[in-house]
């Protein structure tokens, strides 16, 4: 457990500090960027605006400024929103959340799901066909998937809207849960059409380990079902494997929201994250990616988890000297 | 028999894919004919309007931190204006007066102004703005203003640095704020005396305002408006499922046609250009270390050559599908813009002069000089379609010349490093002559704002400018800055010093639903969406 923390401290100070680094040394212009918009500002006033971007001080001392307000929980103020970075991620990641959360979870029931039936019907035409489905989309570029989706259902079709999170022009208190979700459809879709096919092919070569393990050729020869042996057998076995993928891919999962973001308009810390990039918002940047880094750490430490209860069980197994672990756990 | 099944499962997978795309093809049509027959019934007094997502203010709508510099504030009003042939006009205040030394300006006030709260626009609420916006380090340029004083519950006094007639200009487009409702938030919550009040604002998302019921001018006939904020793609897509009334869209795809809208083309002073060192390189620095002048640029024969040598008319052409109108100057069309500055595309002459000044074709068609060869390097900001076109048009017009130009397309960063030394393609486009003094005047030349990299300073020129700042009254002004540009003799423009060449006005285009009239568009500065609403109030449905 103390290993754990202290990796992941290191984690979070590491890449924070490249994240910092990548955003002082890219070739931005923060002062050109926020005024390149506003009327007419001569080279006083923005002089002014760097001296409050903190950009006349040392990357050193921007770097331990920074670090020192996290120790008290201050994570500073972004410079183009000018509101405490906290505030700004407290407003968008609502939205980033249900999106991803529910991308997450469907993902895993197509793609488990999937990956299920693929490999209980290895090699049949159903099989070879979702295959290379699955290899098929999951090479597909988020951001191109998504502008597909758009052109065809949102504008061709005109069954989805074409982005945001609420109906254009209507205020929030009328704004109902339906709407909300009928929003939230096609960039979900995207998240969900891009990420379930490598769990699915994951969980369909899992299932075909099983299927040709002794102790299912001993099953099938009692003469249970196919559902009895899914239930009995397949299902135990191949579940708690998926989770672990599906919690590992929490660092996709926050990559590609944030491209379907931006496809859909979807105003979630997306938009933010890539403003912040784009106009050397270091304040926000960090603070995004400090909180991304411990969403992404979470899920893997979830995966190791259930890696380690796996890992336990099989050892019981062996220890027991008996050809099937799941009959004994 | 196996294969006769195979064949059969393909052929009935295809059919279903025919049936479902045919289902949803006619599915969709019903779709959008319902949508448009209510929507314009309901819509006779509101409008949904796309713009750039960039265009979103981060700040909110905070006067104080830079909300409504680039147009009009539309949520709080300002106190005086420009009407559409962007000449001032009163606002907010009925009568201002200047002191004859010119430092200090007395303001009247309005009586019958009122906040959306209700409550009165008074004169604590003017020396407030004028106060915070003074020390907010953003986007609202100050830097003249002194102080500012109550003198009465309706007047107001500011007293200058020094005199600066575009002072003017500058608050023409600073909105006030209310003193009693100014807090950290108020840029999510603003209250303002405009035409508009803002009804709701989802970041990222939407902007909806609605009529202000206390606003002291004409009631706009759109009693609701919103605002979505959309990248280009998004955009297009919205307007082409008629889900907003009002769409930009970019000069280089504008020939696409969108039913039940027409493409609205507005005239602007959006210009780009290249500036050009004017000194030669003597292995000098400026302020901040970086290398300055460039002695092919220096050479006033090829600025000359490239005056006249490029055909603006066929660079609108190529570029942007002729969306564009030559330019002449930073300022074209603004009544402080001198008319006389036109240049005629004349290859004869621009040949001669290079030849005058003793440069000749090598064996590979390019020029020389005393060993010297006529290239330079242009950089554009990559990314930028528009420019990159541009750029490339301009080196190609070049070669004709046996000028050669070398595009490289950058960031703002490596620019601000190499544009004392090498050609930049930019562009301005502003309400306010005050950028015509920054651009020129000798004062700021060589700064990292982008203004003067090219290192020209005039003395003719600094003091017409220097007149012009100083000037009593706005026509005054008016006739130095013009002087500036042309004298006869000398001035900023490309009839002689050309530090830069000025290529083209770039017009600014909008899907807009038929039927929609947005009034009478004034020359638009840089950028298209929010100049685009800075007379929404006079928009109707027709």
């Amino acid at each position: 457990m103390l290993k754990k923390s202290i990796r992941f401290l290191s984690l979070l100070f590491g890449a924070t500090l490249i994240a910092f680094l990548l955003v002082s040394f890219a070739p931005i212009a923060p002062v050109q960027q926020y005024v390149a918009s506003h009327g007419v500002v001569s080279s006083e006033q923005r002089k002014e605006i760097a001296a409050y971007f903190g950009l006349n001080q040392g990357l050193f001392t921007r770097y331990m400024h920074w670090l020192f307000g996290i120790f008290h929980g201050d994570f500073g103020e972004s410079f183009i929103y000018r509101m405490p970075v906290l505030q700004v991620i407290g407003e968008r990641v609502g939205n980033s959340f249900l999106l991803m959360f529910s991308s997450w979870m469907l993902s895993g029931c197509l793609g488990y799901t999937l990956g299920i039936y693929m490999g209980m019907h290895q090699d049949r035409w159903i099989d070879r066909w979702l295959k290379k489905m699955c290899l098929f989309l999951s090479s597909l570029p988020t951001y191109w998937l998504g502008l597909l989706l758009l052109m065809l259902f949102a504008v061709r079709l005109q069954w989805f809207p074409v982005g945001f999170s609420s109906p254009i022009g209507l205020e929030n208190h009328n704004v109902t849960f339906e709407q909300k979700i009928y929003h939230l459809i096609l960039p979900m879709l995207t998240l969900v059409l891009v990420s379930f096919s490598s769990l699915a092919l994951y969980v369909r070569q899992k299932v075909i380990t099983i299927m040709h393990s002794e102790y299912m050729i001993f099953a099938q020869a009692q003469g249970m079902t196919t559902w009895q042996l899914f239930v009995h057998h397949v299902l135990k076995n191949s579940l708690s494997a998926a989770l672990m993928v599906q919690f590992t891919s929490f660092a996709e999962l926050f990559g590609g929201s944030v491209l379907a973001e931006n496809v859909f308009s979807y105003p979630g810390l997306g938009a933010a994250i890539t403003a912040a990039g784009i106009k050397g918002d270091v304040p926000l940047l960090l603070g995004i990616t400090f909180f991304s880094i411990i969403f992404v750490f979470f899920g893997n430490l979830l995966a190791d988890i259930l890696q380690e209860k796996i890992d336990h069980r099989l050892k019981n197994g062996r220890r027991r000297q008996c050809g099937n672990p799941s009959i004994n756990s | 028999m196996h294969r006769t099944i195979k064949i059969w499962r393909k052929y009935c997978l295809f059919v279903s894919m025919i049936c479902c795309i045919g289902v949803f093809t006619a599915c969709g049509k019903q779709n959008s004919g319902n949508q448009s027959t209510s929507s314009s019934k309901e819509q006779k007094q509101e409008a949904i309007i796309a713009l750039s997502n960039v265009s979103e203010p981060e700040n909110g709508f905070d006067p104080i931190l830079g909300w409504g510099m680039d147009a009009s504030p539309l949520i709080q009003s300002t106190l005086v204006t420009y009407d559409d042939q962007m000449k001032l006009e009163n606002d907010l205040a009925t009568d201002y007066q200047m002191s004859s030394d010119h430092l200090t300006w007395t303001f009247t006030l309005r009586d019958d102004a009122f906040f959306s709260d209700g409550k009165p626009v008074t004169s604590e609420d003017v020396v407030f703005t004028f106060e915070q916006a003074k020390k907010s380090q953003a986007a609202v340029d100050l830097q003249m203003v002194d102080s500012a004083h109550e003198i009465s519950k309706n007047q107001v006094e500011v007293r200058l640095k020094k005199p600066q007639i575009t002072f003017l200009n500058t608050i023409a487009t600073m909105g006030i704020v209310p003193k009693h409702a100014y807090d950290k938030k108020y840029g999510e919550h603003p209250i303002g005396s405009g035409a508009y009040e803002l009804v709701q604002w989802n970041k990222g998302e939407q902007v909806i305002l609605k009529a202000n019921p206390h606003y002291y001018g004409e009631k706009p006939s759109l009693s609701k408006v919103t605002l979505v904020f959309m990248d280009e793609d998004a955009s297009y897509a919205a307007a082409k499922s008629g889900q907003v009334d009002v769409a930009l869209v970019a000069a280089t795809q504008a020939q696409k046609k969108i039913s039940g809208m027409h493409l609205e083309d507005v005239k602007t002073q959006d210009n780009r250009g290249i500036t050009l060192p004017v000194t030669p390189n003597r292995g000098e620095v400026n302020e901040d270390g970086y290398p300055v002048g460039n002695n092919v640029t220096a050479d006033p024969a090829i600025r000359q050559a490239l005056v006249y040598g490029l055909d603006r008319e066929e660079m609108a052409k190529n570029t942007v599908n002729g969306f564009a109108v030559p330019a002449y100057s930073e300022d074209d069309g603004m009544p402080w813009s001198n008319p006389e500055v036109k240049v005629q595309t004349n290859l004869k002459h621009a040949r001669k002069v290079l030849d005058n000044a003793g440069w000749q074709k090598n064996k590979n068609g390019i020029l020389e000089k005393n060993g010297e060869k006529a290239s330079f390097m242009l950089y554009y900001l990559s990314g930028d379609s528009v420019r990159q076109a541009i750029a490339m048009d301009a080196s190609a017009q070049a070669k004709r010349l046996g000028i050669e130009i070398k595009v490289t397309g950058s960031n703002w960063d490596e620019i601000s490093k190499k544009m004392f030394s090498n050609a930049v393609l930019m562009g301005w486009g502003s309400s306010n002559p005050y950028t015509s003094y920054l651009l020129f005047h000798g004062s700021n030349k060589l700064k990292a704002d982008y203004y003067n990299p090219e290192g020209f300073d005039n003395p003719t020129v600094n003091n017409y400018l220097d007149q012009a700042l100083a000037a009593g009254s706005q026509a005054e002004a008016n006739e130095y800055f013009k002087k500036a540009q042309w004298d006869g003799q000398t001035g900023t423009s490309m009839l002689k010093e050309a530090p830069w060449i000025w290529l083209v006005n770039i017009d600014h285009l909008y899907y807009v639903k038929d039927g929609l009239d947005i009034g009478k568009q004034s020359l638009h500065p840089h950028g298209s969406s929010w100049p685009l609403l800075q007379n929404l109030d006079e928009w109707c449905w027709k």
